[in-house]
């Protein structure tokens, strides 16, 4: 017997038209060798959509492929993941699930003793006994985990599943990847194989008490992270399992998606110019045609802005030589003169107010009410309207202007000072 | 003062050692606190020593206790014995509070001659307030009378960045005292701490303990070998993780030892270890450098590997993977990001606890020597770039501290981490609790670094001395007093204290039901 495990698949993540083109495909390929294989069912612990309700596009596709899958004959059993949740059924998966593609796995029930219990389903193919938890908002997770009845789920006899969305502590390799992650034991103890979501990297390990926890990581890419991953070489892909009473293998089966060409600079103790220098002779290198390209600058300049690295012009030429998308990554670039210093507070409000007044003095302006506290008030004003989100019904071409206005009245300009 | 509340009155005796006369029907103790008032300002005694005093010369006083007992005279009593017969008090001064604003000063003068004595109330102790960010570790006490109005609060900043020491014989209530420590470090984030747990007594696994502090969830993480309980995490530290620097000071390495571990080190860098368990050691020896001569000898190559097995309890399987039988270390991919999680823990003011209860005593200390050494580079770094201010507060509580800043251990070897926070961690608010029955072998120079002692009882005399000697503030009359403290009794000497303070720990498990996780009776919203 055989099941597939895919998890992250983010659908509707991308925003770029060729890298909706990759995720579809990607989704499609994992699906159909799924059908070929003939696996005996699929389980998508969490996140195969990155938001509840995603566009028509994305639920267009997905329904016709599940509608595939469903007429194979193969059950697909999913919980939420984080970004695909409603604590409402208010989810496209629920859509699905009430046609018949897919099944909800968690069957909690609260209990008069604070207790949450969680009822087993039954594959009817193989009796595989699958149950499983949501992947929840930061916090309640933990909560659960916390609350679960768990000698039920673990005395349970026969081959048995648990699905759960959410990063564990323990099976942790990069030293980057922080946030809301829980330790192995919140998860009931003897399953034959755990199911996970959430962490984006394939990671198979076992523990006493936990044999068979896996993550087979995105097939494409759920954060802008993974595609630099993807650049360094990491394998995207599902997971096989072959069982029985016990399971006999877990397989990971790649599929390949698409080139890529990543460009990594350190800037550390250098000036913008170099870097510029450096961006150029290293771009003219390559050849980005049909490839996703990254670009990593980070490190600290000796002076100038970081804003004096100059990516449009890079950006312009590897476009013009048709790359597929040119993605830049400055998040870790900063400079030695303008350097944003933490602040911390008790709250928003306070941390903000920290961070500009920390901050404000390493600028030189010749107008005094960008300055001193005038200038912490300012930043301030132009922060909290720069948040404001899209209002409901508000259309994009109206909300850009709507908010330009407000931060040109902030600030005391006319749309047509020059 | 009303004569009721009188207990004594001075006659005499010189500034450090008073003596007053017990009032009749009084009982004073060693301990006791006591107060004498004066303009504005009022004193506070301490009785040290109790012995008789009479009118009586001794002879006469020897026969008539002759005649009592040899001729079975049975009604000889004295003529108003109150007046003959007394007990007479020597008293100390530990501090001048002055009314108006409750300043506390180091008393520099006598009280009056002839001066009533009262006993110490909960309203001479209004000074002792609560201040922001403070630790709780009891009440006030006088002699073994407790005033639960009177608790005692110590600047946790301060003190924990000054280190603490814990001096203690088994049996007089360290552990409690620990966990009361702890309990309240837990209320706020502003103090980060290491545990090493060589007991698993802190979590409270089995019974009562850390876990049941209501804020334990959001400022504890708790760490142990195997079955973790729910919520705990698995303490697997990669082999990765470890240098040979760790190793100094902590374990008996010669000098080939170390040059062959350094020579493995740089040959394979992070997976140095598992190479080295799997290098043929005859080989390695016979491998020669430029020179042609064999760069160690098997010999040593042995010794360092078996050093090695024995130290991490490390064993090889058939197929050449190397894992320790505690399943602490790990060689393969699990615990990389343990020590690193563990210090961002500590940098966000959490309590770290970790059981090393079925570690050895040098494994132990490794695994606290990999963590406190990134601890320590990073509040360096830290105070570099000007951010210290904004850390917590960082102690590390370490048990049997002997072991790592025992003056045996500091001579024979290198400085480990652990004496380089006593002597230059205050430096970057990185400090140590360090808890031991034999201070006498702690160096003077650390012992004088540790400024805040929490001293319970100890009936050995030679602890005592070095406990007195190395004190905030004068304990010299305080031997005797050191010697009869009870399960629970303390004493507090501390530069941030203005006098050696008598106290009494409270139960842990009172606190625990007083303060911990009250039981939720209700559902919870599944969806």
């Amino acid at each position: 017997m055989l099941f597939a495990h895919l998890s992250d698949i983010h659908l509707g993540f991308q925003k770029h038209e060729s890298l909706q083109k990759i995720e579809q495909q990607v989704f499609e390929k994992a699906m159909d060798e799924c059908i070929t294989r003939k696996v005996d069912f699929v389980l998508i612990p969490g996140d195969l959509f990155h938001v509840n309700i995603p566009e028509m596009r994305v639920q267009k596709f997905a329904f016709a492929k599940f509608r595939q899958v469903h007429d194979a004959g193969i059950p697909i059993y999913v919980v939420y993941g984080s970004h695909d949740f409603s604590p409402v059924s208010n989810s496209v998966i629920d859509l699905l699930a009430e046609i018949g593609y897919i099944t909800k796995v968690t069957k909690a029930t609260s209990n008069d003793d604070d207790t949450i219990s969680l009822d087993f389903l039954i594959d009817k193919k193989t009796g595989t006994k699958i149950a499983g938890l949501s992947g929840l908002k930061v916090g309640k997770d933990r909560e659960w985990y916390e609350k679960l009845d768990r000698s039920s789920l673990e005395s349970e006899s026969g081959f048995k599943i648990f699905l759960f969305h959410g990063g564990i502590s323990d099976m942790k390799t990069d030293t980057g990847m922080d946030g809301d992650l829980m330790p192995l034991s919140l998860l009931p103890k003897g399953f034959s194989y755990y199911a996970g979501g959430h962490m984006h990297k394939f990671n198979h390990q076992s523990f006493d008490g936990y044999s068979h926890v896996v993550y087979p990581g995105t097939p494409f890419a759920g954060y802008h992270a993974d595609l630099e991953d993807n650049a360094n070489g990491q394998k995207r892909g599902f997971v096989l399992v072959e069982f029985d009473d016990m399971v006999k293998s877990v397989k990971f089966v790649e599929i390949p998606n698409t080139s890529y060409e990543i460009i990594e600079i350190n800037a550390d103790n250098r000036k913008a110019e170099s870097i510029n220098q450096e961006l150029a002779e290293k771009t003219k290198d390559i050849d980005p045609a049909d490839k996703i390209v990254i670009i990593k600058v980070s490190g600290e300049l000796t002076s100038g802005k970081t804003a004096d690295v100059d990516i449009s012009t890079i950006r312009d030429n590897l476009n013009e030589r048709n790359a597929l998308i040119v993605n830049i990554s400055k998040n870790q670039l900063t400079s030695k003169e303008y350097s944003i210093t933490e602040a911390k507070g008790a709250n928003k409000e306070e941390i903000e107010t920290n961070v500009f007044s920390e901050n404000i003095g390493q600028l030189r302006f010749d107008y005094p009410e960008l300055l001193g506290d005038e200038g912490v008030k300012l930043g301030k004003k132009l922060l909290s309207e720069l948040a404001q989100p899209l209002l409901e019904n508000e259309k994009k071409n109206e909300y850009i202007p709507r908010i330009r206005d407000n931060v040109l009245a902030i600030l005391g300009l006319d749309a047509n000072d020059s | 003062m009303d004569e009721i509340s009188i207990v004594g009155q001075v006659v005499g005796g010189s500034f450090g050692d008073i003596v007053i006369r017990q009032k009749s029907g009084t009982n004073l103790e060693i301990g006791d606190l006591m107060i004498a008032e004066e303009n504005g300002s009022f004193l506070i005694l301490q009785v040290f020593a109790l012995e008789y005093g009479s009118q009586i010369q001794d002879k006469m006083q020897q026969m008539m206790s002759g005649v009592n007992l040899e001729q079975g005279i049975v009604d000889a009593n004295f003529y108003e014995p109150e007046f003959v017969n007394y007990v007479l008090a020597r008293i100390k001064p530990l501090a001048r509070v002055y009314k108006e604003n409750n300043d506390v000063k180091i008393p520099k003068s006598l009280p009056s001659f002839f001066n009533k004595l009262r006993l110490i109330s909960k309203e001479d102790l209004k000074f002792l307030q609560k201040e922001k960010d403070s630790i709780f570790v009891g009440y006030i006490r006088s002699g073994s009378k407790i005033i639960k109005e009177a608790e005692v609060w110590l600047p946790a900043e301060d003190v924990f960045s000054h280190h603490v020491l814990i001096p203690a014989t088994t049996g007089r209530g360290k552990s409690n005292l620990v966990k009361t420590i702890l309990w309240h470090v837990l209320d706020t984030n502003k103090v980060g701490a290491l545990v090493l747990d060589a007991h698993d007594e802190y979590f409270g696994r089995s019974g009562v303990g850390l876990k049941d502090h209501p804020r334990a969830k959001e400022n504890m993480v708790y760490y142990t070998p195997s079955n973790p309980p729910v919520g705990a995490n698995r303490l697997t530290v990669n082999l990765q993780s470890i240098r040979p620097e760790h190793f100094e000071g902590i374990v008996d390495f010669s000098d080939p030892q170390f040059q062959a571990i350094r020579m493995a080190f740089r040959k394979s860098r992070s997976n140095w270890i598992r190479e080295l368990m799997l290098t043929d050691a005859v080989d390695a020896g016979m491998e020669s450098n430029s020179q042609g001569r064999a760069e160690f000898a098997a010999a040593t190559m042995m010794v360092v590997q078996r050093k090695l097995r024995l130290l991490l309890s490390l064993e090889k399987d058939e197929e050449g993977v190397v894992f320790s039988r505690h399943e602490v270390f790990d060689s393969t991919t699990k615990g990389l990001n343990t020590v690193d999680d563990i210090v961002k823990d500590i940098e966000n003011g959490k309590v770290v606890v970790l059981d090393t209860s079925r570690l050895g005593d040098e494994a132990e200390l490794l695994v606290g020597n990999i963590i406190a050494s990134k601890l320590l580079q990073k509040y360096k770094d830290a105070k570099a770039s000007g951010e210290l201010d904004r850390k917590p507060v960082a102690t590390i509580v370490i048990e049997e501290a002997p072991r790592v800043i025992g003056v045996d251990v500091l001579t024979s070897r290198n400085d480990n981490i652990y004496s380089t926070i006593a002597k230059e961690g205050r430096k970057f608010k990185v400090g140590l609790t360090a808890i031991t029955q034999l201070s006498s072998v702690i160096p003077k120079t650390i012992l004088a670094n540790m400024n805040t002692k929490i001293i319970l009882g100890n009936e050995m005399k030679q602890e005592r001395e070095a406990i007195i000697a190395s004190a905030s503030q004068d304990l010299s009359e305080d031997d005797k007093n050191i010697a009869s403290l009870d399960k629970g009794e303390a004493i507090i000497t501390s530069i941030f204290v203005p006098f050696a303070m008598p106290i009494k720990i409270p139960l842990f498990e009172d606190i625990v039901r007083e303060k911990g996780i009250k039981n939720n009776t209700g559902k919870t919203k599944v969806f």
